[in-house]
């Protein structure tokens, strides 16, 4: 069977701002990298092929070309405007992959991308998603279950099970990819890329803006001296916690957190 | 059957032109660069006298990725406070078919490693060559690398590896390395807009400045240079190892006093530091040079120290290009020829020894040391803006001093023999002659 590498073509110099990247110093991010390895390494213990799929120009070719020497057996480029939003993306991404058993991904790109990519794949796919991950147990056999640790927000871990198909994006310190035999490194250059040329039906998002809270009305502070009236509009002598432990399935969680986010000012 | 007929090791200006010449005459060459591309871990000055390229790369300066064209070229002395300053203009360098030209190193080693690709060589990045693969008569055969299954075999190995090449010293090449025959060039690359660049420098469009410095190095001894390129500048200075280490001073305070120099400040005030960078020279020229050939193997380069570093003169680059083009020639000739002996390579240094690559040299041999010597370093400064300083001031209702007098009293100041002085008035004649 089949398991998907996602990787992406970014430039890694930073603050230069760059439609297309400057190829000396492109290449794909640690995270990248990191979910080849964990790609690669699977393969190693099964018969499944690794498949290396990029969506972007034809100078992302060399990011495709750098993974088939260092072991992946094929490579795919999607040629697609990048300006589309990530669910395009990832439909575009998912169109070429056919049933693959995992779908690896770096949990993010260099060039400040949302992250979302794999979501979308995973829902795209209709498939288990465990992202964000930090530390992975190989599994000890082609189709065995394996544990992984996923960051939660606040310094907290989560620990997943994982069996059957999946997407899992990883942080680039969970695996240092491994380096291109000489051989390889001397015919990457000759090897073929694949290449597919997706329109990208564009999704209308609403336009994002920075975050600004909603405006609230404050009434004037009371109280006679001026610690009284800081201390009123600070709130801080009242007992109130800040933040609610709410318990709840899934989807109602979900929209919990929605109606929140709306409420505080981060969504429209 | 060899993995290739010709390994080049380092894709910095030797490498490439190693490359593009041994690959023009249907070789099939490997050119390996440790950097994750060409240029990527280089550094020098800034200026490039390409010349040379007519040969190899026709109308190089149509496509070359240059900066400014130099069209002023200056030579300052400095002592402590004051400057004398020998300037030379000429707009025609700013044409075709120029003289000298600024570029980053990142951008003209890339564009002339891709012409080393274009004419047919295999570009291999981010591999470092780790050493020398001898066959069982001890001839080189290839190289190792940093890769797994990392061994590539090949009829010739070109060390372009720069300075303190690994490989020529593994080729025992180098039987005396001397720390004393290096300086190290240290460079801050100052961001100012084009428009003060400019003004400061008076220059149009994309016509450059190259200043050398003698003095302004703290005492160390050594020398300094500002170069232009468009929108930002080269300050740096040169400093020899062995002074600089017993001086236990840093190479940053010594650019930064520079910069404070009353000469230098107005040139350089306001610029922002985007980048800083140190890389070795092999400065003593023609008495430093390892043997340049041995049974499959030729260095070029700074790797062969075929730099040169004579005062007025920092060309590395030129001879760089030059012993590069030799070398893939040479190589390529006695591949032809079926004989990859020392002797059959020994066409390389014949071909330097013609040239400029060797000849100037030569000719310039007792340079580097005169002008790092501790005479020239830390008394001719002040003597030369002595000089100077009392020829154009005026005491009136004091009459002009005649300029011999002032001459011997300022050489007496500066604590310089009439016997020292003439000898290094010979030996710079002789040199520069
Ligand atoms: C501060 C300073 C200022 C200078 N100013 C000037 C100037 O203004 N004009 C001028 O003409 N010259 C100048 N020079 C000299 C000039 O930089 C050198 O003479 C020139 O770069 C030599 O070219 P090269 O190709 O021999 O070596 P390099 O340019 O040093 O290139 C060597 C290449 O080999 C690669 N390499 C090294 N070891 C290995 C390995 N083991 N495996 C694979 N790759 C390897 C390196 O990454 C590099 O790309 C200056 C030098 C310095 C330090």
């Amino acid at each position: 069977m089949t398991i998907a590498v996602c990787i992406k073509w970014v430039n890694y110099s930073g603050p230069v701002e760059s439609d297309t990247p400057d190829e000396r110093f492109a290449g794909f991010s640690f995270a990248d990298q990191a979910a080849l390895e964990w790609a690669l390494r699977i393969a190693e213990n099964s018969s499944d092929e690794v498949l290396v799929l990029t969506a972007g120009p034809e100078g992302a070719e060399a990011v495709l070309r750098d993974a088939l020497s260092r072991g992946a057996h094929r490579a795919l480029r999607i040629d697609i405007d990048l300006t589309n939003d990530s669910a395009v993306i990832a439909r575009s991404l998912v169109g070429a992959m056919s049933q693959p058993r995992m779908v690896w991904c770096g949990d993010y790109s260099n060039d400040r991308g949302s992250g979302s990519v794999p979501s979308f794949i995973a829902a795209e796919l209709n498939i288990d998603q465990a992202l964000g991950l930090v530390a992975l147990d190989l599994p000890e056999s082609a189709n065995a279950s394996f544990t992984a640790v996923r960051r939660l927000d606040g310094g907290r871990r989560e620990q997943l099970l994982i069996s059957g198909s999946a997407v899992l994006s990883v942080e680039g310190s969970t695996a240092r990819l491994r380096r291109a035999s000489l051989k390889n490194t001397m015919s990457a250059s000759k090897q073929e890329v694949q290449v597919i040329t997706a329109t990208g039906d564009r999704v209308e998002t609403p336009a994002l803006r920075p975050y600004r809270p909603r405006p609230r009305v404050t009434l004037a502070p009371v109280g006679l001296t001026a610690l009284e009236r800081v201390k009123h509009i600070t709130d801080t002598s009242s007992s109130k916690g800040h933040g609610e432990t709410v318990h709840a399935e899934a989807s109602a969680a979900a929209t919990l957190i929605l109606e929140s986010l709306r409420k505080w000012g981060y969504l429209p | 059957m060899t993995d290739a007929d010709i390994i080049v090791v380092g894709a910095g200006p030797a490498g490439s032109c190693a490359a593009i010449a041994a690959a023009r005459s249907g070789k099939r060459v490997v050119l390996i660069e440790r950097g994750p591309f060409p240029g990527s871990k280089n550094m020098y000055g800034g200026v490039i006298y390409p010349r040379i390229l007519d040969e190899l790369i026709p109308h190089w300066f149509e496509t070359a990725p240059i900066q400014r064209w130099v069209v002023r070229r200056s030579t300052m002395v400095l002592s402590d406070t004051g400057a004398l300053n020998i300037d030379y203009r000429s707009n025609a360098w700013g044409q075709a078919p120029y003289n000298g030209a600024t570029a980053y190193r990142p951008d003209f080693d890339n564009w002339i490693s891709q012409q080393a690709v274009a004419a047919g060589a295999d570009l291999i990045c981010s591999t470092t060559v780790t050493g020398l693969l001898r066959d069982d008569q001890g001839r080189v055969c290839g190289v190792t690398t940093d890769r797994p299954d990392g061994n590539l075999t090949a009829s010739v190995v070109i060390a372009c590896d720069g300075v303190n090449s690994f490989l020529a010293k593994q080729a025992g090449l180098y039987p005396n390395a001397d720390a004393d025959n290096y300086t190290l060039g240290v460079k801050e690359t100052l961001s100012l807009s084009k428009h003060i660049i400019d003004e400061r420098f008076g220059v149009r469009d994309n016509q450059g400045v190259d200043i050398e410095i003698l003095g302004g190095t703290s005492g160390v001894n050594g020398g300094g240079f500002i170069y232009t390129n468009l929108d930002t500048i080269a300050v740096g200075v040169v400093l020899k190892l062995s002074k600089l280490s017993a001086q236990k001073k840093r190479p940053e305070d010594i650019i930064a006093e520079l910069k404070r120099h009353p000469a230098i400040a107005p040139l350089v005030e306001g610029g922002q530091v985007v980048e800083y960078s140190a890389h070795l020279i092999p400065e003593a020229g023609l008495e430093m040079m390892p043997k340049m050939v041995a049974d499959g193997l030729l260095i070029a380069g700074d790797a062969a120290a075929l730099c040169l570093a004579a005062g007025i003169w920092l060309e590395g680059v030129n001879f760089a290009m030059a012993s590069g083009m030799y070398a893939g020639q040479s190589a390529s000739a006695a591949i032809d020829a079926g004989n990859v002996s020392a002797a059959s390579l020994k066409s390389y240094t014949n071909r330097l020894n013609e040239t400029f690559v060797l000849q100037d040299h030569k000719k310039l041999r007792k340079i580097p040391h005169l002008v790092l010597s501790d005479r020239v370093q830390h008394k001719y400064p002040a003597f030369v803006t002595g000089v100077v300083e009392r020829m154009f001031r005026v005491d009136n209702p004091t009459p002009k001093p005649g300029v011999r007098r002032i001459v011997r009293e300022e050489r007496k100041k500066a604590g310089i023999k009439l016997s020292e002085l003439v000898r290094d008035a010979l030996t710079g004649l002789k040199g520069f002659g």
